[in-house]
């Protein structure tokens, strides 16, 4: 008996945050697919991290932390505000292949990008393209073969016919798939204003988004396939005084298709067993996206000391999220409002530069599921095309940035570097759930935080640079699926039916780490 | 340039609280309302998978097995067939607590026993969804099987090979039974003819069956209808197994519902279940224990259990006034019953079960109401049936003595010996899912029954 009682709470808890994760997995899919988050704004509702997967072009401030609201990262910010570019005096070439894994063999990836930034008098410009191949999140296993065969029935129970599933078209399906990545940036000078003005236009083929496959627990086999289209137009105004101000307004649409198959079981009467059959999925993901950005950064008194705000505004439509296994909400549309404030400092010493950022995330996001056909409820009916459920989500995010860079001589006019980082990101959100058909509501509150110590070495030579950064995410998890659901799932289920390995989503913990080389030189 | 320092400390300091705000965790939520995925989720950790299509078969075969399921010249009276007590009006059972066999009087539409009969001693389970084939059948499961065979069953190795499934190997047996059709010795038929099925004794089964295939293949009809479902087969080649066959084939294609909203929502058809049938869902494969047994793709048929139901009726075996149920089937010849199933009964299959009242073994209870009341608390509704609301016929048979009532509880299975203590409310809701386990298209099932059979008997 003392064991019972020990098992009880801790399986509630579990199925709790199965229920927990069914819900909130309904915006998931909102996670930026894109290699310029700042201007993006991720919305997470279960703590499965993408980033690393997105974060593949150069920086000189990724190995700090990230700290760029104070501290300009000119190899990366062209990549945010195109504008940016302009900061580059020369023609460069660059490249920074990366990989970055998850504990626990659930997922990993590696990216191999090349780029150039290219300058003409008043032009600038820039053109980088990526090829990533990313492993799935789980490993695609078609539903055991032996027990299709019907191996793990007892040999009374096996058919006489060879085989329950013929289709030879049936497959788990490769566990690596390939994403491609190019952007195309584009601007001019306006030295007498002071002002840039740039355009970029980034496009992405993605046959694998990190983390997907596993919101479709019970599958045999997901296949994704989309893309992602990023507009945007930039400013940048340097003044004199090395005061600078930025905006960007930008446009994302993001459209993938997740093919699922799935495995039913089904009573055959005519072999008197359970068998299987094959059931397709489609479900499309499409969000578009309209943003604003703006940032400011201004010296301050103190030598060495800057300062730095800033504010974005996204507006999202999703016209379509995914019918995910482990959520009760068919396809909802909905619409978001994300906002973000962040006030950043940073200080160069000498060989020594410190920075930090602070960011706070207020979102509204308003998802609902319409009902195919005229539904009964409590009360009474909603016809076909009524709200059958409303989601109403408060987000609360802060993101902390902390980083530093020391620079060291080293033999030879060569000069290295080292830097130390620490970023963390802190999601709350709280969820009213009106089912309209229960006649019920549910309130739910969810966080977590990541933890993302980073770090990295430069050394800069004469002819070129070379860059090493690594990362840590910790904090962030990964579904696992397991029996249970039930209220009396731990008690030994009668009958010895066999049971597929599905179940509801339970989440373990896992760390993210990524390593990325990059190097520039100069072109002339 | 002091100025925009100061101005951020309030801001940064705002953000920095809101972050502290977000670091503490906050209460354990209340839990939610059930979502169609837990539902879904447990229902396959219970093995509850949807229906597959049955099989096909030969249409001259399912209509052999038609005009046999309908036609009394099956029986040895010649009064009583196989859809008199499986009537399609009824929903494929007789709505009576205890079966009425042959010999029975009617009027006025209503069976009662004839003069010198007695009531069976179980009611006539319904055949509706009998094509799925469960493992076992009879309410004792003393017919048993998987595929094609070998099967368990009382004729032992009498029982001829060929037959195809469990349905067409129980289809050999109602035939041999003196009370539901073969009648006693000595018995005439309706038309004042010796009855010569009587006549064999118990254990001549094949001298039985092969009578009962004379009366058939006197009548050029079946043997044209025979000719047609078994091509190139002699006519003396033909055994009744092959009109059990024919009648399996009958039952599979014709008896077959599974179009309930339950099924529908199996089928992921989410909006199939009303709010209250998906809260007595959860009830059912949860707090209520209903799928402790009732669980796999047909909901039961694959286990058996002594649930505390009410002894009436004349008995069964050695037992007899007492129907020991599965424990009267010996598991080796020779064998002394099986204490551990004592009082045990087969776990039914549920779908379509609010058509099939009375329930039970016995029928002991009129309405799901009054099932899922027994259910709430077994102990104490063993030792407070109310016997009136049994047909008057058989009130007489209840056996409520302090000893029976003291075994019955003492065997209880496990599962029920204590008491659930469901609401009224989530017991209306559990009634509200058991409903919802019927198909609109076993409700009217009158499109099934002939005009006419080869024998020219009448139907009704």
């Amino acid at each position: 008996m003392p064991a019972r009682h020990d098992v009880r709470p801790r399986l509630s808890r579990l199925r709790l945050r199965a229920i927990e994760v069914a819900a909130g997995a309904s915006l998931l899919s909102l996670t930026v697919v894109t290699t310029a988050s700042a201007q993006l704004i991720t919305i997470r509702t279960v703590p499965i991290s993408q980033s690393e997967q997105f974060e593949f072009f150069p920086s000189r401030n990724l190995g700090m932390g990230g700290v760029n609201i104070a501290l300009s990262d000119t190899l990366l910010d062209p990549f945010r505000n195109p504008a940016d570019a302009s900061r580059l005096r020369g023609s460069r070439f660059f490249s920074s292949p990366g990989t970055y894994s998850v504990t626990s063999d659930a997922g990993a990836g590696r990216t191999l990008p090349v780029g150039a930034y290219l300058r003409a008098g008043q032009w600038f410009g820039g053109l980088a393209l990526a090829v990533q191949q990313v492993d799935a999140s789980r490993r695609n296993v078609l539903q055991p073969p032996i027990f299709l065969e019907g191996d793990l029935t007892p040999p009374a129970l096996r058919p006489n016919r060879p085989g329950l599933v013929t289709d030879p078209t049936l497959s788990p399906g490769n566990r690596t798939h390939g994403n491609q990545f190019a952007t195309l940036m584009l601007g001019r000078d306006l030295h007498r204003a002071g002002l840039s003005l740039a355009g970029s236009l980034s496009w992405s083929g993605l046959n694998a988004v990190d983390g997907v496959d596993l919101l479709y627990p019970g599958s045999q086999r997901v296949d994704q396939s989309g893309h992602a289209l990023d507009l945007r137009l930039g400013l940048l105004k340097e003044f004199a005084d090395t005061r600078s101000f930025q905006a960007v307004v930008l446009h994302d649409r993001f459209a993938m298709t997740h093919d699922v198959m799935y495995l039913d079981q089904f009573w055959d009467p005519a072999t008197q067993q359970i068998a299987f059959r094959q059931r397709n999925d489609r479900n499309l993901d499409h969000t578009s996206t309209w943003g604003a950005h703006l940032e400011y950064q201004l010296p301050l008194a103190a030598p060495g000391w800057r300062l730095g705000w800033l504010a974005t505004a996204n507006h999202m439509s999703h016209p379509k999220i995914p019918n995910y296994e482990i959520m009760n909400i068919p396809g909802d549309p909905g619409t978001s409002n994300a906002f973000n404030l962040g006030v950043g400092v940073s200080r160069r010493d000498g060989p020594a530069t410190f920075g930090m950022d602070i960011v706070y995330e207020p979102i509204w996001s308003h998802t609902w599921a319409l009902a195919d056909v005229p539904i009964a409820t409590t009360g009474g009916s909603i016809p076909a095309g009524g709200k059958t459920v409303e989601n109403h989500f408060r987000f609360s995010n802060t993101l902390v940035r902390l980083g530093l860079d020391r620079e060291l001589p080293v033999f030879g006019g060569r000069l290295a570097a080292f830097q130390l980082g620490l970023m963390v990101r802190s999601i709350g959100y709280h969820l009213n759930q009106d089912d309209l058909v229960a006649g019920s509501v549910r309130r739910q509150n969810e966080s977590w935080t990541e933890w993302t110590p980073t770090w990295g070495l430069s050394l800069r030579f004469p002819e070129f640079e070379l860059r090493y950064r690594g990362s840590m995410t910790h904090g962030s998890e990964r579904p696992t699926s397991s029996f249970g659901g039930c209220p009396n799932c731990f008690e030994a289920v009668p009958g010895g039916i066999v049971v597929a390995p599905s179940g509801p989503m339970s989440l373990d913990p896992v760390k993210v780490v990524s390593h990325q080389v990059s190097f520039s030189l100069p072109l002339r | 340039m002091r100025a925009p320092l100061l101005r951020t400390i309030p801001i940064a300091a705002l953000i920095l609280a809101a972050s502290c705000e977000q670091a503490e965790t906050p209460p354990e939520p209340p839990p939610p309302n059930p979502t169609d995925a837990q539902l879904r989720q447990t229902l396959s950790v219970y093995g509850v998978v949807p229906i597959g299509p049955t099989p096909v078969s030969d249409p001259a075969l399912v209509r052999l097995g038609q005009a046999l399921m309908f036609d009394k010249i099956l029986s040895g009276n010649r009064d009583i067939s196989c859809a008199t007590c499986h009537d399609p009006a009824a929903h494929l059972t007789d709505g009576l607590s205890l079966a009425i066999g042959t010999g029975a009087l009617a009027a006025g539409g209503a069976r009662t026993l004839g003069p010198g009969r007695r009531f069976a001693p179980r009611s006539a389970p319904t055949l509706l969804n009998q094509g799925l084939r469960a493992y076992e059948v009879f309410w004792d499961g003393r017919v048993s099987g998987f595929g094609a065979g070998p099967f368990e069953t009382p004729a032992g190795a009498a029982l001829p090979g060929g037959l195809p499934n469990i349905v067409a190997a129980q289809a050999m047996f109602p035939v041999l039974n003196r009370q539901e059709m073969r009648g006693d010795s000595g018995d005439l038929d309706r038309f004042g003819n010796i009855n010569e099925l009587a006549r064999f004794s118990d254990d001549q089964l094949v001298e039985t069956w092969n009578a009962v295939m004379v009366r058939l293949l006197a009548i050029p009809e079946y043997v044209t209808m025979f000719a047609a479902a078994y091509p190139g087969m002699a006519p003396q080649a033909l055994g009744f197994r092959h009109a059990a066959a024919a009648i399996a084939a009958f039952e599979m294609q014709a008896f077959t519902r599974t179009g309930s909203p339950f099924d529908r929502f199996l089928d992921r058809d989410d909006a199939a279940l009303s709010p209250a049938e998906k809260r007595g869902a959860v009830l059912f494969f949860g707090e209520a224990r209903c799928s402790q047994c009732h669980n796999g793709p047909l909901l039961g048929g694959q286990s058996f259990a002594n649930v505390g139901v009410p002894q009436l009726g004349p008995g069964t075996g050695a037992a007899a006034p007492l129907d020991l149920g599965r424990a009267g089937v010996p598991t080796q010849p020779n064998q002394p019953p099986n204490d551990f199933y004592r009082f045990a009964f087969r776990v039914p299959p549920l779908r379509n079960v609010e058509l099939t009242a009375p329930y039970f073994h016995d029928g002991a209870y009129p309405t799901l109401d009054a099932v899922v009341h027994h259910y709430n608390d077994v102990p104490a509704a063993i030792q407070g049936f109310d016997v009136n609301q049994v047909d008057p016929a058989i009130r007489g048979t209840y056996h409520g003595s302090a000893a029976t009532l003291a075994d019955l509880t003492q065997h209880l299975d496990p599962r029920v010996s204590t008491p659930i203590r469901l609401t009224e409310a989530q017991l209306k809701d559990v009634v509200a899912f058991l409903k919802s386990l019927t198909d609109p298209a076993a409700r009217d099932l009158g499109s099934l029954v002939p005009a006419s059979v080869p024998s020219g008997l009448p139907i009704r």
